[in-house]
Order: structure tokens, then sequence, then C-alpha cells
């Protein structure tokens, strides 16, 4: 920019703002659904395409491939396999104190995979869990002793 | 495509942590500025102007382009497809040239991330709120995820990464629009700390703001101009579901079946049959050594398998294409522009215009672009001739 706005005495003004909002979101029939089934009967439940037949989970009201409505609830096998994680080591605002594990699970029986906390894993050498982990290794599903109806309601155990 | 187009103007600001002596309508005017200056065009030309801006609440505004891109007396519309939004901005201001609603297209992508006191919490807001934001999900944890893939999968190492971002932050040095270039070693990338296993500290690109434009032109009104003409432009989007897009048929998740699939579309329009041979540079938009890998073999540059062994060749120096010779967005990753800059890059090498980066005889050059934890992927294949 020229001179003519910018002499060089000038301070640069930074004004200070927030964005804060609140929000509810709406979860919709569906996710209230399988919600509803972790609360009153810790299981895990998903909903079958007709078209694709894959079990989708968590349920969904429709395919997002075909994009056609699921046709039937079926639950899932308390075990699975550890697709994919990661262990993160770092803190950052919103999240819980590091080190934790997340991971996508495929569930037996289901076809999709699913986002948890991997817990019980023995993080005192980062790298040394990380590569412990590359096996895709088999997992539980544990309930909290107190459940909301939320996602976090239960978590992963390596079996 | 219906009508031949060209890039004919490029514009940069200076990529850096913070533009704190500029307000986000006089940084895109820097850029804009620019690329109607190489394109040697005035603004009364241009009968299109697409604004690319990612999550408002990265700038704390929540209209950035209603007060900063659009001009009176010209059509306007945003994109925002997360990290590709300056690549879909790209392909949406071509839609306009190709169908002959006009003859030159400005697209211009601006970041103003340096606003946000706490960016990782405002990227983290992208994730499903029903079923995954409880999990503390992260832009950052997506990378790791697949780079976890990539380790099962094809046998990349840690090592291998960290010697790519050393490999390209030596490259950074060459690249003017960096304000602060971040030299380091693969023993500083090893040693700078894991922030989400098996990514270190150091292979991830810094928070940047900036504003990039280009001018994109009918062959009418090309001229003289020196061009970089558009010879294959596509994008696809993919389910939003990672939990989806783990194991499918078509690809694995790491596999990026949308990149693939967009980038043989942009070479079937292009007429490349090998790009392993034909292409002289890609301009891959990651965020992180590792998502670089990810994009060589959906690009057709090698094998999937020999992924690993082809990183190699770039760090030694012995791979016959040009990759990244920007240093890429590792080296600075305004996340709206980012994937613009990608294709403006391609663009100024193939003019002869990339400065101390130029490298010698670049005549087709592919760049891509990735957004929503590689839901939304472009290919665009620039080419020194028009067909
Ligand atoms: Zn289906």
């Amino acid at each position: 920019m020229k001179d003519v706005h910018m002499p060089n005495d000038v301070e640069l003004i930074t004004i200070p703002g927030n964005w804060n909002f609140d929000y509810r979101y709406f979860a919709g029939e569906t996710a209230s659904r399988f919600f509803a089934e972790l609360k009153n009967s810790r299981r895990i439940m998903g909903t079958r395409c007709g078209k694709c037949r894959r079990l989708l989970v968590p349920a969904r009201t429709f395919c997002e491939a075909c994009y056609v409505e699921t046709v039937s609830w079926e639950p899932v096998g308390e075990e699975g396999t550890l697709e994919v994680f990661t262990i993160v080591a770092a803190a950052f605002p919103g999240m819980p104190p590091p080190p934790f594990v997340i991971g996508y699970v495929t569930l037996d029986g289901a076809d999709t995979s699913i986002a948890n906390f991997i817990k019980g894993v023995d993080l005192s050498d980062i790298h040394a869990a990380g590569k412990s982990l590359l096996s895709r290794p088999r997992v539980r599903t544990v309930f909290s002793a107190e459940v909301q109806g939320r996602i976090t309601d239960f978590h992963f155990e390596l079996i | 495509m219906s009508r031949r187009a060209a890039v004919v103007g490029v514009g940069q600001t200076q990529y850096r942590r913070r533009h704190s002596g500029r307000n986000t309508a006089e940084l895109v005017r820097e850029a804009v500025t620019a690329a109607l200056t190489d394109a040697q065009m005035d603004l009364d030309a241009i009968g299109l102007v697409v604004g690319g801006v990612a999550p408002d609440a990265l700038a704390g505004i929540d209209h950035v382009d209603m007060g900063s891109i659009a001009r009176p007396g010209i059509p306007y519309f945003r994109v925002n497809t997360g990290g590709a939004t300056g690549s879909s901005a790209f392909l949406a201001g071509l839609t306009w040239i190709a169908a002959g609603r006009c003859d030159a297209v400005l697209v211009v992508a601006v970041e103003r991330m340096g606003h946000a006191v706490t960016a990782p919490k405002v990227f983290n807001s992208i994730f499903d709120p029903i079923y995954e934001r409880d999990i503390s999900l992260s832009t950052l944890s997506m990378v790791a995820l697949r780079a976890t893939m990539m380790i099962q999968k094809y046998g990349y190492t840690l090592e291998q990464w960290a010697h790519l971002a050393a490999r390209n932050s030596e490259l950074s040095l060459l690249n003017d629009t960096l304000e602060s270039p971040r030299r380091f070693s693969a023993g500083d990338v090893l040693s700078s700390g894991v922030i989400s296993w098996p990514i270190h500290k150091l292979e991830i690109g810094p928070v940047s703001e900036g504003a990039c434009a280009m001018v994109i032109a009918a062959e009418n009104r090309v001229g003289s101009r020196p061009a970089a003409w558009i010879r294959g432009a596509s994008g696809l989007s993919d389910t939003y579901e990672m939990g989806s897009r783990i194991s499918r048929a078509e690809g694995a998740l790491v596999d990026v079946v949308t990149l693939r699939r967009c980038a043989a579309q942009a070479y079937r329009d292009a007429g490349v049959v090998d790009p392993a041979k034909e292409v002289d540079m890609v301009e891959i938009h990651a965020a992180c050594a590792s998502s670089e890998s990810m994009g060589y073999a959906p690009l057709g540059i090698c094998a999937p398998a020999d992924g690993p062994r082809f990183l190699d060749s770039i760090v030694d120096g012995t791979a016959r294409i040009a990759v990244n010779p920007s240093a890429g967005a590792q080296a600075a990753n305004p996340v709206s522009a980012t994937a613009m800059i990608r294709i403006a890059e391609c663009a100024l090498q193939i003019r002869g215009r990339a400065g101390r980066r130029q490298v010698d005889g670049i005549r087709l050059a592919v760049a891509t672009g990735q957004g929503g934890a590689t839901q939304f992927s472009t290919a665009v294949v620039l080419g020194a001739e028009p067909s």
C-alpha cells in the first residue's frame, strides 16, 4: 500500500471480538432412536440399505451411496475391528487432555465404521502405542455406567 | 470443454500468519489488482467474479465476501467446499466461460484465519454434531487417521514423511509469496513433537492469511497474452461420512476415489494417456506431508504400491516430475485460497513467471484440491498449448 495511507508512525489497530453462539442440534428421528437404543438397551444399532444391502452404523435414515431410505433396524456385534486411529498427543481448546486415542471401528455385522474413543491403550510411549495399533486389532464396546443417550455413552477397548 | 479458455492473470498477496496491516477488502484488492495487471486487463472486462471463502467463523465475520469481494456492477457468487474452496471457485468461474455467458472471469479467494484466536476450535466445528463432534475429531486427527491407514496399507514410514516435509521446507526458500519460509531438517521434524500420531508438528502447514486471484479468459480474449491453457478441469464430491469411506469396493479411504476419478476425467479432456510420462509438474494440495503422498497414485504419476518409492525419488531428486515446486500448502496454507494457489502456481510455471522457483520446461501441469476431510476433490490440467 502507498505511503499516503501508511505513514511509518501509525500504530496498527486490532479490535477485539468474539463469536460465541449457543445452538441446539436436532438429531432427527433416526439418530434419536439410535441414541435411545444406546440409553435404554445398551446396544448399537444400524440400518440396512435395501438396495446395496449395506448395514450402516451408526443408523442412517437413508443410504448416502444409493440415496434411498434404509429399510430395517438391526443390532451389530459388541466386538469389531479398529480400522484407523490416531493418538492425539497435543492439547487443543475444547478437547480432552492428551494423550487420547480416537478411531473408526467396524463392528461385527456392520458395513461402515463408527468413530469413538479407544481406551485402555498403554500410552506411556506414543510411538510404541501407535505401532501396536497398526495391526487393525479387535476391540470391544464398553458402555459407561451412566448413559444419557449420546455417542459418548460407549467407547472401545482392546480385547 | 465447449469453449477453450486459459489462465491469463495471476495475483497473490504474500502469505503470512497475520496481515495486521490490511483489512480483508484491502487484501482482496491487492491480489485482484495484481491479477488484472498480469492479465493486462481492466476490471470492466470482467463478466463475473467468483469468491472463495471457507468457514466465515475463521474470519469471525458472517459475510466476509460481501464486505470484501463483491464489486458493484458485476455478477458475483461465493463458493465454499472447505479446503477445496479455491479450486471449486475456479471450476465455477470456468463454467460461465464454457457456457458463453462471458469472456473473462475473475476468481478470488481470501483467508482471514489470523483473526481467530483459537483457529483449531473453529476447524473442529466442521464435524457432524450428532454422531461425531463429541468424539473430539479435528482436521488434524482426520489427516492422522488417514496416515495410519497409509502405513498399514502401503508401508509409508514417519521418517519418509519427515524427509518429504524437510524437502518442501528447502523449496519454500525460493517462493517469494512466503513472508517467512521455515527451513528444517528431517531430524527437526522428528524431534518437533507428535501432535496427533503419526503426525509431527513440523509436518503441518502453518496458520496463513492471504489472497489469491486469477483471471480466466475465453480463447477469443487470450490474444498475445502469456497463457496457461485449461486442458481439463473436474471436481467430484463424496459422502461426508468417513466411516463409509474406509473400505469400499471402489477404493479405500486413502485411495481418494474422488481424486482418482476427477483426475482421470481431466486427463481424458486433456488428451493425456500416460500421466507418469506426460505430466511435467504437479501441485498437490496437502497441508501435511502424509496427505501429499496420498495424492501421488490417484494422479496416476505412480502405481499405488509404488507410493513410498516415488516419495523417496522426490526427496532424492530423481523423480521425473516436478512435485510441488512452490513447496505446497505445507509452506503456507491459507485454507480458503490454498487450492486456488495450487492452480495459480501451475499457471505461473507454464507461463514462465514463477520467479526463483521457476522450473525449466513445464508444459503440462496438474493441480489438485481437497476439501472437507477428502470429501471434495478437484483436478485441473493446464498446458502451454491450447490442445
Ligand atoms: Zn445403499
